[in-house]
């Protein structure tokens, strides 16, 4: 405001010179008069009006206001309720519409997914587990809980399918840690079949080739046999190996991805590159944060 | 012998478990298999198991390299699903060169009625 005051009596003679002669010769009016008596119009605005001499008993800012809305009124008339503008607003909305409804099947369709292990009579995937973790700490499926985590059965003396998985879980792990950007949410799992090969030690070597951040685990003869029953895995081990003596243990190749309440959420299979898989991952976990659901995640 | 000779009391792990095969030499059994399997396609060898002999006379070298690099169980495993994978994509193109002649058929008769 102080500005503007200021730049007020420069502003006025050249605007008044030809019209208001009081206003113009009046330099020692007290500067409060001058603004109530000129009402504050746009400077061009007052100019015009003036130039053109019309009557002062209408404001110009009226007169341009009526003409717009003339304008309008002519234009309305024309071309009748439709104009490029609200086509526009018809198309625009009508595609975010499409857009929102695709957007919204899609993630129902996910949560039906997701929703298919949580209820009454359906086979259930996971469930209670002891094993030991490479420290030797007991480990159990309350450590899966708050994160969402990707379980994967394996041995270390698998040919050729367990060392191509475990690049893709690695790629994997990349991508989602990369956008969810809080690698605490997503806790990779490797459980071992073969137990009795597969101590701490040979996991950690060998996990260490593939990605620092998986959680390899191991048991008993026992407990891995039951873990795979509690996830459905094939498993085939031989209990009594001579020492030396070398096999293969058949397993189900694939990966379990379970929410934090440890439910079962989605298979990821042979068929799935690192790309897709990590997509899915991804819009399970963005739904279950946009459910406002607890994702406490850093327990480790 | 490779990796089996070592692997049999070398590979211990100090808390008694067995130290599987790290990157570098399953890349080397994976070689070996590579090398040896495209000598068997050469000489028209699906079984390597069943016709062990003539896959022996024929790809000596080659089958010495792959049972060096790879361990025992593996060099079965290999060659077994050599066969199975033969068997699987013969049976995908036959199932697909039917398929192909049903809808062929579908379509004539389409026409004609």
């Amino acid at each position: 405001m102080a500005s503007s005051l200021k730049s007020l009596p420069r502003l006025l003679p050249r605007a008044t010179r030809t019209a208001t002669p009081t206003i113009a010769s009046s330099r020692t009016v007290p500067l409060s008069s001058i603004l109530h008596s000129t009402p504050r119009i746009p400077q061009v605005q007052n100019k015009n009006a003036l130039n053109s001499n019309t009557s002062r008993t209408f404001t110009s800012s009226t007169l341009r206001a009526r003409a717009k809305t003339m304008g309008q009124l002519r234009a309305r008339n024309s071309t009748g309720p439709f104009s490029w503008k609200a086509a526009l607003l018809f198309v625009v909305t009508g595609a975010g519409m499409i857009v929102y409804f695709q957007v919204e099947k899609e993630r129902l369709a996910r949560k039906r997914v997701a929703e298919m292990s949580k209820g009454v009579g359906r086979p259930k995937v996971g469930g209670p587990f002891v094993l030991r973790d490479l420290e030797g700490r007991e480990f159990t499926a309350e450590d899966l809980k708050g994160k969402y985590s990707f379980v994967y059965f394996g041995f270390t003396h698998c040919p050729d399918i367990c060392p191509d998985e475990l690049d893709k879980m690695a790629e994997i792990i990349d991508k989602v840690n990369e956008a969810t950007g809080d690698p605490s949410l997503f806790l990779p799992v490797f459980i071992t079949c073969d137990p009795v090969r597969d101590t701490p030690e040979v996991l950690r070597e060998y996990l260490k080739e593939f990605h620092p951040k998986i959680v390899g685990l191991t048991g008993t003869y026992e407990q891995v046999k039951h873990v795979c029953k509690m996830y459905r895995v094939y498993f085939s081990t031989p209990r009594d190996v001579k020492p030396g003596e070398d096999y293969l243990v058949d397993h189900s190749i694939y990966f379990y991805l379970m929410d934090p309440e440890n439910d079962f959420v989605e298979c990821i299979g042979r068929q799935d590159t690192p790309e897709s898989a990590s997509k899915v991952i991804l819009e399970h976990i963005n739904d279950w944060k946009r459910e406002g659901r607890p994702l406490t995640g850093g327990q480790q | 012998m490779g990796w089996f000779s070592w692997s049999s009391d070398s590979s211990k792990a100090s808390d008694g478990g067995r130290i599987a095969p790290d990157r570098s030499s399953r890349e080397r059994c994976w070689e070996g298999r590579d090398r040896f399997f495209a000598c068997l396609d050469r000489n028209n060898i699906l079984d390597a198991v069943k016709d062990d002999k003539e896959a022996r006379r024929k790809c000596g070298k080659e089958i010495e390299g792959f049972e060096g690099a790879c361990a025992k169980a593996w060099v079965k495993y290999f060659k077994e699903k050599r066969v199975m994978e033969y068997n699987r994509d013969k049976t995908i193109e036959r199932i697909k060169k039917e398929d192909a002649e049903r809808v062929a058929d579908l379509k004539s008769q389409g026409r004609a009625t």
